[in-house]
């Protein structure tokens, strides 16, 4: 399915974006929140994982219903679940499109990726000793 | 020990209420502050002492020897990088200039992936804004245009707008009418007295409609603009017209949607036309609690608020080339130096990428996503927890952070002082 990806702050991210390696950050950055509508039309259910591609990539995400998302839409909060897909491109401005990237949803039966996995796929290493 | 009229420093709300309760040297209590005040307070684990990359992982080294290390990658590069800069004092943020001067570096701040395109805007038309308080104490029309309060800055609305008593709105909630205009139905949107849900990527048009009702020419406007009908724009125009002194806050939904700073221009030109018949004022919701003030720094010091190259020995800006993002996308720097920021986590990924290719490193009081992609991490205090410093709030205001504690870490405008030093041969700046 055709969708607009949207990204933003939220509470929990904000309250454990210090924590970048732990288990609920990795959990509430990758939330994908969809319109319940689309949610039946992929076929999914809260908790049921999606794979979300673009130019950029793909991610593997877990959807979660929000009414308040439009249809045709996906809300994913700040962070590196979201920036793995949004294309670098600023347009001359120095801003990426954070809220407008297009992006092909569909569902997935593959598992999401740590913040350290993510990282790792690009040439880095994790820490995890503290 | 109970410590009180603490800074909260982590959004540009810096709400300077909490009551902390320390022990023993710890944080027990934090009181007055949302939850993010008290998982910044309370939830505080730190990388306990400087790393370096190996072959194969991970070894710590001396301050000495990482500082040492990190004067030497500055010093050999030449295209180095030096970005973030909003979760530290302006004590920092300054050495941070001085150093990009010496050597010839571009620094950028995070307002490049946040606020940017506001001030874009900004030095385009102008900034009609005022303090916080004055919206505390005047304002009966609120307006939250592509911002999300409730998650991002969860005390603004009632320390500063819709609960907040103020002098001349003493009801608070029910002197104030509070309009929401987002794309996404938000918590922020279901506590509005009206709602205005626009299409992705309708600011500019719905600014535009809102301008050509407010000069009374209404009768141009179609029946529907962005998915808004026009009734409803009619009547927003009117509360605008109506209020004894309106004020807007915006924040990443115009930022970083399509139209970027143009729609940021137009918002202005619509707060520009409201006060041929009232008082408004427009605002942005700044993120990080000291960005504001990497803005300020960066301006005293080059004359440009973000985005500063020195390569040419002199200060030179042009967002869009030597904005972080772009610079990192087109493989461009060859050397990094990440102060009191995470462009791993918030830098799209073919940027963020860079950071691993190039001597990247880090200095931050916490482990990060971009520590993974770093060289070296050196971990320093935290402004406004561990050390005391100046930071400016959302509307300009300085306020002094102060160090509650004490952990042990040096500060990292010490850390930095020590790095310009042996760059420059011993001579501080």
């Amino acid at each position: 399915m055709k969708c607009i990806l949207n990204t933003g702050r939220t509470v929990p991210q904000g309250a454990s974006v210090e924590h970048k390696g732990s288990e609920l950050y990795s959990t509430v950055a990758s939330a994908c929140f969809l319109n319940p509508v689309d949610m039946m039309m992929l076929g999914i259910e809260n908790g049921d994982r999606v794979r979300v591609t673009t130019p950029a990539g793909h991610i593997v995400l877990t959807a979660r219903p929000a009414e308040g998302v439009a249809r045709g839409e996906i809300f994913v909060a700040i962070g590196p679940y979201a920036n793995h897909i949004i294309s670098s491109e600023t347009h001359g401005t120095g801003m990426p499109d954070f809220k407008s990237q297009s992006v092909d949803v569909e569902p997935t039966e593959e598992p999401i990726k740590s913040v350290g996995e993510l990282m790792e796929a690009i040439g880095g290493l994790r820490y995890d000793r503290t | 020990m109970i410590e009180r009229d603490v800074v909260c420093p982590f959004c540009g709300c810096l709400c300077d209420d909490l009551e902390l309760e320390t022990e023993g040297g710890k944080i027990v209590k934090v009181q007055n502050g949302c939850s993010l005040a008290e998982s910044t307070f309370m939830n505080d684990t730190r990388l306990p002492a400087p790393i370096r990359r190996t072959e194969t992982g991970w070894e710590d080294i001396s301050y000495n020897e990482a500082i040492k290390e990190t004067a030497e990658i500055l010093r050999d590069a030449d295209r180095p990088l030096l970005y973030g800069w909003s979760s530290t004092h302006g004590e920092a943020q300054s050495i941070g200039v001085h150093i990009a001067e010496l050597i010839g570096a571009v620094i950028d701040n995070t307002s490049t992936v946040c606020h940017g395109p506001s001030i874009l805007a900004i030095q385009e038309v102008g900034h009609p804004g005022c303090t916080l308080g004055q919206v505390k104490n005047r304002a009966d029309v609120i307006i939250y245009w592509g911002a999300n309060p409730v998650e991002a800055h969860p005390r603004h609305m009632s320390r500063y707008t819709t609960y907040a008593t103020g002098f001349f709105v003493p009801e608070a909630r029910r002197e104030r009418t509070v309009i929401v205009v987002d794309t996404r139905r938000t918590d922020t949107a279901n506590i509005a007295d009206e709602f205005v849900q626009i299409e992705r990527g309708g600011d500019y048009a719905v600014f535009s409609a809102l301008r050509a009702i407010v000069r009374g020419n209404a009768s141009v406007i179609p029946r529907k603009v962005a998915g808004v009908s026009k009734e409803q724009l009619i009547r927003i125009a009117e509360i605008c017209k109506k209020a004894k002194f309106g004020a807007i806050f915006f924040g990443l939904g115009l930022t970083m949607s399509r139209g970027k700073y143009k729609n940021i221009r137009n918002a202005i030109e619509l707060t520009d036309e409201l006060n041929r018949h009232t008082k408004f004022v427009i605002s942005p919701l700044r993120g990080h609690g000291n960005v504001y003030g990497s803005n300020e720094v960066f301006t005293w010091m080059t004359g440009y608020p973000f985005a500063v190259d020195f390569a040419r020995g002199i200060a030179f800006y042009n967002p869009g080339e030597t904005t972080a993002v772009d610079i990192l996308r087109r493989g461009e720097c060859d050397a990094a130096l990440i102060v009191a920021s995470d462009p791993g986590a918030n830098f799209p990924r073919a940027a963020a990428a860079h950071l691993a290719k190039i001597p990247t490193v880090v200095i931050d009081p916490h482990v990060n996503a971009t520590t993974a992609l770093s060289r070296i991490h050196i971990p320093c205090t935290a402004a406004g927890i561990d050390a005391a410093g100046t930071a400016y709030r959302m509307d300009g205001v300085p306020i002094r952070l102060k160090k509650v504690i004490d952990r042990g870490y040096p500060d990292d405008a010490e850390i930095l002082k020590k790095i310009y030093d042996l760059l420059n041969g011993g001579m501080g700046p």
